[in-house]
């Protein structure tokens, strides 16, 4: 568990501001925000590298603000690696070992490999970090946070340098091991997909504050805040179960996405559980219903917001649904609040994560 | 490579004429002696004796401003303190304190009559007319070599590496003595062996502290003032070689884009 109770601090031109926080045990936590939000500056803190000008820092239970970040059982996997260039790859993951304990090099070096044939560094384990991929250090870098089982795992951008399949891998990696060893995650991200995808838990700051907080498909369907919801962009988020209902053609397939209340038709690669993820932008909102379309539900208006030049509509139906149009559409749509309208959606616009 | 007009020749010829006034001095020195005259100077017991004085005090010096200087370097390169500006001006100091300057104030202040040389020659570390004298003489001048040197090598190196160590459970010590001081190795040795050069060369301040025993540079000055050119040579080139050897080993410590 992380706790954050009212941190502030200020490093060169980065402030935290009040920051309050609670990552549950287990969880994986996404920090989200722009450039210049104060992202790394809190996970440096959080590590206890940059001292606090108030505010307190709960680590596993245990107040930890004044102590060393040698006492605060941190993983810190940083943007820029920072391996350490004269030890081979081998030593840099058994790093951490070394110094917790004394001397079962046995039973070290058997995590070492561990961690090595998990994130697929086996082969590398005599080479010098120097001559590494970016990914290949990224590993490296997350096998060395990782191999004196810390409960805590602080991730700087970890994917941001990679190529989307190392992206893919890596992140599938890191899943598996945190299914396996159940450690808290925080995660910096300035990719909200990335939230959906792999978070229990968002977390969006803007200029040292945390502007919201919660379960990703909250934060993306409902922004507290106008600048979370440019950051994040508005959204629609459903979970359900994809099943197969054709023929598959170069690895993707026809499908029924079923909430139980709701069935889309979709394009999918798998089957299974699912999230279903509807940009607000690609809900087509008519009075009546679309002939021939296939995605098509009937909503209720709830409430119309308008925001200069588009307007946000939120329905509810067998799902609370928010559809954004021009503004001139949407006065020539006449709507009024309880109002039935249709809701059309491509298939092709669904993106299952 | 650009045509030479006759700027760059005018510019060349500059450098070459600087150049040549280094090489020339010390050729003029190397061909001035034969090899039996250089095998009489090896077999010389009192230049033997010097030469070996000369490289314990100096290796001596080094090891007492590596052992302070090396955790200074530190405190400068990695911190931010009160007074650090300040602090690093004054290690730099002695590169301007002419050497007779420099030694008549440790004569001053470590002599017999001072309160700290009082002190310390009651323990039984005599200065004046005594090795130790030689080896403040010389850490004195070396100094700013060994400490600036030291803290270069040491800011070279990334200091998110030691944040990366201190997050996997090393203390700051153990994270300094594992990352940095590898990384920064080279160059500290190489800042050592350009200390402990400087060492040995110095004369003006060891000369008004410890005449006796006389130190290389000293016995040459010596020989020169009382046998004349002829007797000061032999020993000159054989400190000069020394220079050289340990010349050579400098150049070998830096990384290439220094040579």
């Amino acid at each position: 568990m992380i706790r954050l109770d009212g941190v502030g601090m200020t490093a060169g031109s980065f402030a935290l501001r009040d920051v309050s926080l609670e990552v549950p045990e287990g969880a994986h936590a996404l920090l989200i925000g722009p450039t210049g939000a104060g992202k790394t500056t809190l996970l440096d803190a959080i590590a206890g590298h940059l001292p606090l000008d108030r505010g307190r820092i709960e680590l596993a239970g245990r107040d930890v603000t004044g102590v060393p970040p040698e006492g605060r059982g941190i993983g810190l996997v940083h943007q820029h690696y920072h391996l350490f260039p004269h030890l081979s790859v081998r030593e840099n993951i058994g790093y951490g070992l070394r110094a917790v304990r004394g001397a079962p090099r046995p039973g070290q070096s058997a995590r070492v490999e561990e961690l090595a044939s998990m994130l697929g560094l086996a082969a590398l384990l005599d080479r010098a970090p120097g001559g590494l991929s970016g990914g290949e250090r990224q590993r490296v870098a997350l096998a060395r946070a990782l191999a004196p089982s810390p409960r805590i795992l602080l991730l700087d951008e970890p994917f941001a340098a990679l190529d989307p399949a190392t992206r893919q891998q890596l992140r599938r990696a890191l899943r598996t091991l945190h299914d396996r060893e159940r450690f808290t995650i925080l995660q910096v991200s300035h990719d909200f997909d990335e939230a959906l995808r792999l978070g229990t838990m968002a977390a969006v700051m803007v200029e040292g504050r945390i502007a919201q907080c919660g379960a990703p498909e909250e934060v993306f369907q409902r922004p507290a805040t106008p600048l979370v919801a440019t950051l994040v962009g508005v959204g629609n988020v459903l979970a359900g179960t994809v099943r197969q209902d054709g023929p598959e053609e170069a690895g993707r397939f026809p499908a029924v996405f079923d909430t139980g209340h709701i069935a889309l038709a979709v394009v999918a690669d798998r089957e299974g559980p699912a999230h279903a993820l509807i940009r607000s932008e690609d809900i087509l909102v008519t009075r009546e219903p679309v002939s021939a379309a296939r995605n098509q539900l009937m909503a209720a208006v709830e409430r119309v917001h308008r925001a200069g030049p588009v307007t946000y509509i939120h329905l509810t139906g067998a799902h609370p649904w928010v559809a954004v149009v021009t503004s001139a559409y949407a006065e020539s749509l006449a709507l009024a609040l309880g109002q039935q309208v249709a809701l059309t959606i491509k298939a092709t616009a669904i993106s299952l994560l | 490579m650009r045509p030479l007009t006759p700027a760059r020749l005018a510019l060349a010829f500059l450098g070459a004429l600087l150049v040549l006034f280094i090489i020339g001095p010390l050729l003029k020195l190397l061909v001035s002696t034969s090899p039996g005259g250089i095998l009489t100077a090896l077999h010389d017991r009192e230049l033997r004796d010097s030469i070996g004085l000369t490289i314990i005090t100096a290796t001596a010096a080094t090891a007492c401003g590596l052992a302070c200087g090396v955790p200074l370097a530190w405190l400068l390169a990695r911190t931010r303190f009160r007074g650090r500006g300040l602090v690093g001006a004054l290690v730099d100091l002695p590169v301007v304190v002419p050497h007779p300057v420099a030694g008549i104030a440790l004569l001053l202040f470590l002599g017999r009559q001072s309160a700290v040389g009082g002190v310390l020659a009651r323990l039984g570390l005599e200065f004046v007319s005594h090795a130790p004298g030689i080896v403040a003489a010389m850490l004195f001048v070396s100094v700013p070599i060994v400490v600036s040197g030291a803290r270069e090598a040491i800011a070279a190196v990334d200091p998110h590496l030691e944040r990366a160590a201190r997050s996997l459970g090393d203390s700051p010590w153990r994270a300094f003595r594992r990352i940095t001081l590898p990384l920064a190795g080279r160059g500290i040795v190489a800042a050592a062996v350009l200390g402990w050069a400087r060492a040995v060369s110095e004369f003006g301040a060891i000369v008004i502290l410890t005449y006796h025993p006389r130190v290389a540079s000293v016995l040459i000055y010596d020989r020169f003032t009382t046998d004349g050119l002829g007797a000061a040579v032999p020993a000159a080139l054989v400190l000069l070689l020394l220079a050289l050897a340990v010349f050579g080993a400098v150049r070998l410590l830096q990384p290439a884009d220094h040579r």
